[in-house]
């Protein structure tokens, strides 16, 4: 009797750590990257062919640098993925190719994806990097000035 | 008896723990505003027209500039045909043939005037639209008119099997259409124009301009 008392607690108490710990590491934060801010006011997209051409390229295209600064202190010494998400709801259909200073991976996104810029150890509470935005739309879909909201999340290892 | 510890309320504590966890940490978005620079841009080539450095599929590509020469389409009718109502083939003083976009001999000038341009606009609000403006007649120093009506042109280009876009016609003497380019399109055409020769009239040089207006909504 007291020995199955035991293998139920036990077991009770594997299963309750069990589910602690996948409830933190399996989540996905949002990371605070409230400190951020485009170093221009915006991005101004020029057509990439000046003139109509039989290829039909109607892109259109510019840069844009961004100072991140993201608080990923609540990670601090911990492994960890850190992915930059643009949302697809009210984003403009672009391309988004995006050069750092090495900090973060560069890469390229387009909205309704999260593409990864960082794994391994958290190694400081602030993470400090220039990003580089070379912003590609379609300049026959593109009628005034639209919004691209970026933000970053994490997933623990 | 030994207390047993409740799993449920164990995994509810954590789930707890876990939410209030990703709710305590600040969340933020950085935004980047695009816009369309320049979005509307037109170019219009009556005769010849100006491309520095190249073509505009040349490597590097060349770029449309302005050109103000105004040419001109002429015609000599001989003493012995005046009035006789047979067609005096016109030609021009323009020497392109070639088309920038790629180079190409499109028109034969100067039997032809080359026609073209493109428009390009972010937002669709329709075509550019090519009108003609002649005034009624064509005037000589003395005074004397032909009206602009007696000159008509056909249309083509070299090549082209299609539609042209800016058709063959008729000067009405005041402003008329002459054809359109779709948004973010180059379109081109080659005229030929000539001379009605319906009216007897006295003898002299006759002028009158004629002014092209590419114009976009």
């Amino acid at each position: 009797m007291i020995a199955r008392a035991f293998g139920v607690l036990a077991l009770a108490m594997a299963v309750a750590a069990g589910i602690a710990v996948d409830a933190v590491e399996a989540a996905t934060y949002r990371v605070d990257d409230g400190a951020s801010t485009p170093l221009e006011s915006g991005a101004v997209l020029r057509w990439r062919e000046g003139v109509p051409s039989k290829s039909n390229d109607n892109t259109i295209e510019g840069a844009v640098a961004v100072a991140l600064r993201l608080n990923v202190a609540p990670w601090i010494n911990r492994s960890a993925r850190l992915f930059l998400v643009l949302p697809e709801r009210g984003t403009a259909p672009v391309k988004v190719t995006w050069l750092t200073q090495g900090r973060l991976l560069p890469g390229t996104i387009a909205p309704g994806n999260r593409v990864l810029v960082h794994a391994g150890p958290i190694t400081s509470p602030i993470l400090e990097e220039t990003l580089t935005l070379k912003i590609e739309a379609d300049g026959t879909r593109l009628p005034g000035t639209q919004r691209l909201n970026f933000h970053f999340e994490i997933d623990l290892d | 008896m030994w207390p047993t510890p409740n799993p449920t309320t164990a995994t509810i504590a954590a789930g707890l723990c876990a939410a209030a966890l990703a709710t305590a940490l600040p969340a933020g978005a950085f935004t980047v505003n695009i816009t369309a620079a320049n979005p509307k841009a037109l170019y219009l080539q009556v005769g010849v027209g100006t491309f520095t450095g190249g073509n505009y599929n040349s490597n590097p590509r060349g770029t449309p500039g302005n050109n103000t020469t105004v040419n001109t389409v002429s015609v000599t009718v001989p003493a012995n045909a005046i009035g006789s109502g047979a067609a005096q083939t016109m030609t021009t003083n323009s020497t392109a043939s070639n088309s920038f976009y790629d180079g190409y001999a499109f028109c034969n000038a100067p039997a032809q005037l080359y026609i073209g341009g493109f428009y390009r606009n972010t937002t669709n609000t329709g075509a550019a639209t090519l009108t003609a403006a002649s005034p009624a007649n064509l005037v000589n120093a003395a005074g004397d008119l032909i009206p602009f009506t007696q000159i008509r042109w056909t249309s083509s280009g070299n090549g082209d099997t299609g539609a042209q876009p800016f058709l063959a016609g008729t000067f009405v003497g005041g402003t008329q259409t002459i054809g359109s380019i779709n948004r973010n399109q180059w379109a081109e055409s080659c005229h030929t124009f000539s001379y009605a020769n319906s009216n007897f009239v006295a003898a002299g040089t006759y002028t009158g301009r004629v002014t092209y207006t590419l114009s976009a909504p």
